[in-house]
């Protein structure tokens, strides 16, 4: 009984790691042939060096901080935008093919056109991690507002629920899995797009670190960088994982009933 | 309380019509209990959305305690037929009787003790913490005649509420409906297909044709006010007002 726990806890254990171990076994192998590719102590030497140090004030959190600035903005926007529109049959039809196609552009390109109109600052940057993650948080909200069931809907007016509470209530709730799955798409449109705005111009920054780096062939540090964007990536993830399954427990419950 | 003139609907859409109510007309009593009984697709639902101000009509008028409906009447709750797809799925079973309770502004200890008798009469205390879906479909039909219940409606509307549960269910849950009917003193307007249940409920049964629907019969059940399941269906009165249906819904078959 006990040795069988254990057993199953060993195998979790394999599966988490097992994977991860090999990756770092293969990198060791094939380092060292090539000077773009350190060995991982190296990477990891200098990964010590590179972000334990003043520039995580300087460029990790910042970074960092645009990225949730713009994130959240979007997510305003977005849900704000995308509930009126998602009840409007008459506003739907006018405004959907437009969205799409703004939804069409690859907000980097976006990038010079926000310089001119933005600068080269944290306002450029933010708008530019926006431009990107209000999409697909738009057009999730609208979808999932749109699809919301009748019969609840016919509840709702039966027994006077209206105003603030049947937004909140119904509404949002009815829409969430939606909109959770618009706010996943957005969360790494973001990331991409935080690195994206600070290769141009920017004097700081993770994305401007890392191609500082690698003008200046400190390439250890480079690769350090691109692994501290991973983990922040798989952070993230997490933490979004997380929220999300308590936002919606119902709907895990709910479909697992039905199956 | 209800009063239906002339009431008539037909569904347009750019490429066709359905008319799915070609003209009712009846009444009910404050307090009475009438069942609406015919096959389906005959208007059942289309009537009673018509009713609870859901639908706009084509036609005629429908009045509530004396007042035109234009949108959902104030103290008129509806069971309908789809009651699991009318819970919230993610509030618990007290959240959702409570909901409607809040928006009223019922004040909270009344709310509270309004939310705990109606659970309780349809025998759900248990189950209050639970979500829609981890009950049975006869729990969630349950649950949304309780939350009916704690509205406290002048007019109920139930919407073929029993078609989807077993027929141990079913009885229990009649003869629920036939109990709170008796303690409450509201106004019931009960849709089914089932003949049988349509008498064994009502103390009238309006008995409608196919499309396009008419009201074929008006129909008094002279039974004793007390019910039960064993004697009320064995009395030779209860065999002869199904045969009457039946035979009368037959002919206009056979008319046809
Ligand atoms: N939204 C709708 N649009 C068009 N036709 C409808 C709609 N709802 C119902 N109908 C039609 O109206 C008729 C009556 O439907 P319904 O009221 O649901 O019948 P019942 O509840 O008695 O089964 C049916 O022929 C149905 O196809
Ligand atoms: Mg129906």
């Amino acid at each position: 009984m006990k040795a069988g726990v254990r057993g199953k806890a060993g195998v979790r254990v394999v599966r988490l790691f097992g994977l991860p171990v090999l990756l770092v076994l293969g990198w060791w192998l094939v380092s060292g042939r090539s000077f773009y590719l350190p060995d991982p102590v190296r990477v990891a030497r200098a990964f010590g060096q590179t972000w334990f140090s003043a520039r995580v004030f300087d460029d990790v959190l910042p970074s960092i901080g645009r990225l949730l600035a713009g994130y959240a903005l979007a997510t305003v926007l977005g849900v704000g935008l995308g509930v009126p529109i998602g009840l409007s049959p008459r506003l739907r039809a006018t405004l959907e093919p437009v969205l799409e196609f703004f939804r069409a552009i690859p907000p980097p390109v976006l990038v010079p056109l926000l310089m001119l109109l933005a600068g080269i600052d944290t306002p450029m940057k933010v708008l530019v991690i926006v431009s990107g993650c209000v999409w697909p948080i738009l057009l999730n909200t609208v979808e999932g507002v749109r699809a919301l069931d009748e019969v609840l809907a016919d509840t709702c007016r039966m027994y006077g629920v209206h105003g603030a509470t049947r937004l909140r209530r119904f509404v949002l709730r009815g829409a969430s899995p939606q909109i959770m799955a618009g706010l996943r798409q957005a969360l790494s449109i973001g990331i991409i797009l935080m690195v994206i705005s600070e290769m141009f111009a920017s004097s700081s920054g993770l994305g401007f670190t890392i191609v500082l780096f690698q003008r200046q062939f400190q390439i250890a540090e480079m690769w350090s960088g691109i692994l501290l964007l991973g983990l922040i990536g798989l952070t993230l993830s997490l933490l979004f994982r997380f929220v999300e399954r308590r936002v919606l427990s119902w709907y895990y419950g709910a479909g697992a009933a039905r199956a | 309380m209800l009063e239906i003139a002339e009431l008539r609907k037909v569904y347009e859409s750019p490429n066709r019509s359905v008319e799915a109510i070609r003209s009712l007309t009846f009444s009910v009593g404050a307090g009475e209990l009438v069942c609406v009984v015919g096959p389906s697709g005959c208007g059942k639902t289309t009537l009673l959305r018509s009713i609870a101000g859901l639908l706009p009509v084509s036609g005629g008028q429908v009045r509530v305690a004396g007042v035109p409906v234009t949108g959902p009447p104030p103290r008129m709750a509806v069971v309908f037929q789809e009651y699991g797809r009318s819970l919230f799925p993610w509030m618990t079973v007290r959240q959702n009787v409570e909901l409607p309770l809040k928006e009223k502004r019922v004040p909270r200890p009344r709310r509270l003790e309004l939310v705990r008798e109606s659970l309780e009469s349809v025998g759900l205390t248990d189950a209050a913490d639970a979500h829609p879906w981890q009950l049975s479909g006869g729990m969630q039909q349950r649950v949304a005649i309780a939350r009916a219940v704690a509205y406290e409606p002048q007019v109920l509307l139930m919407d073929e509420p029993f078609a989807a549960v077993d027929a141990q269910t079913r009885a229990d849950l009649e003869d629920l409906i036939l109990a709170l009917w008796r303690d409450l003193g509201v106004t019931i307007l009960f849709v089914t297909h089932d003949i049988d249940e349509a008498v064994y409920l009502g103390q009238r049964v309006i008995v409608l044709s196919s499309s396009p629907t008419v009201i074929m019969e008006d129909l008094k059940i002279d039974l004793p006010a007390q019910r039960d399941q064993l004697t009320t269906r064995s009395l030779p009165r209860f065999g002869e007002l199904r045969g009457h249906i039946y035979e009368r819904i037959q002919r206009a078959r056979e008319a046809r």
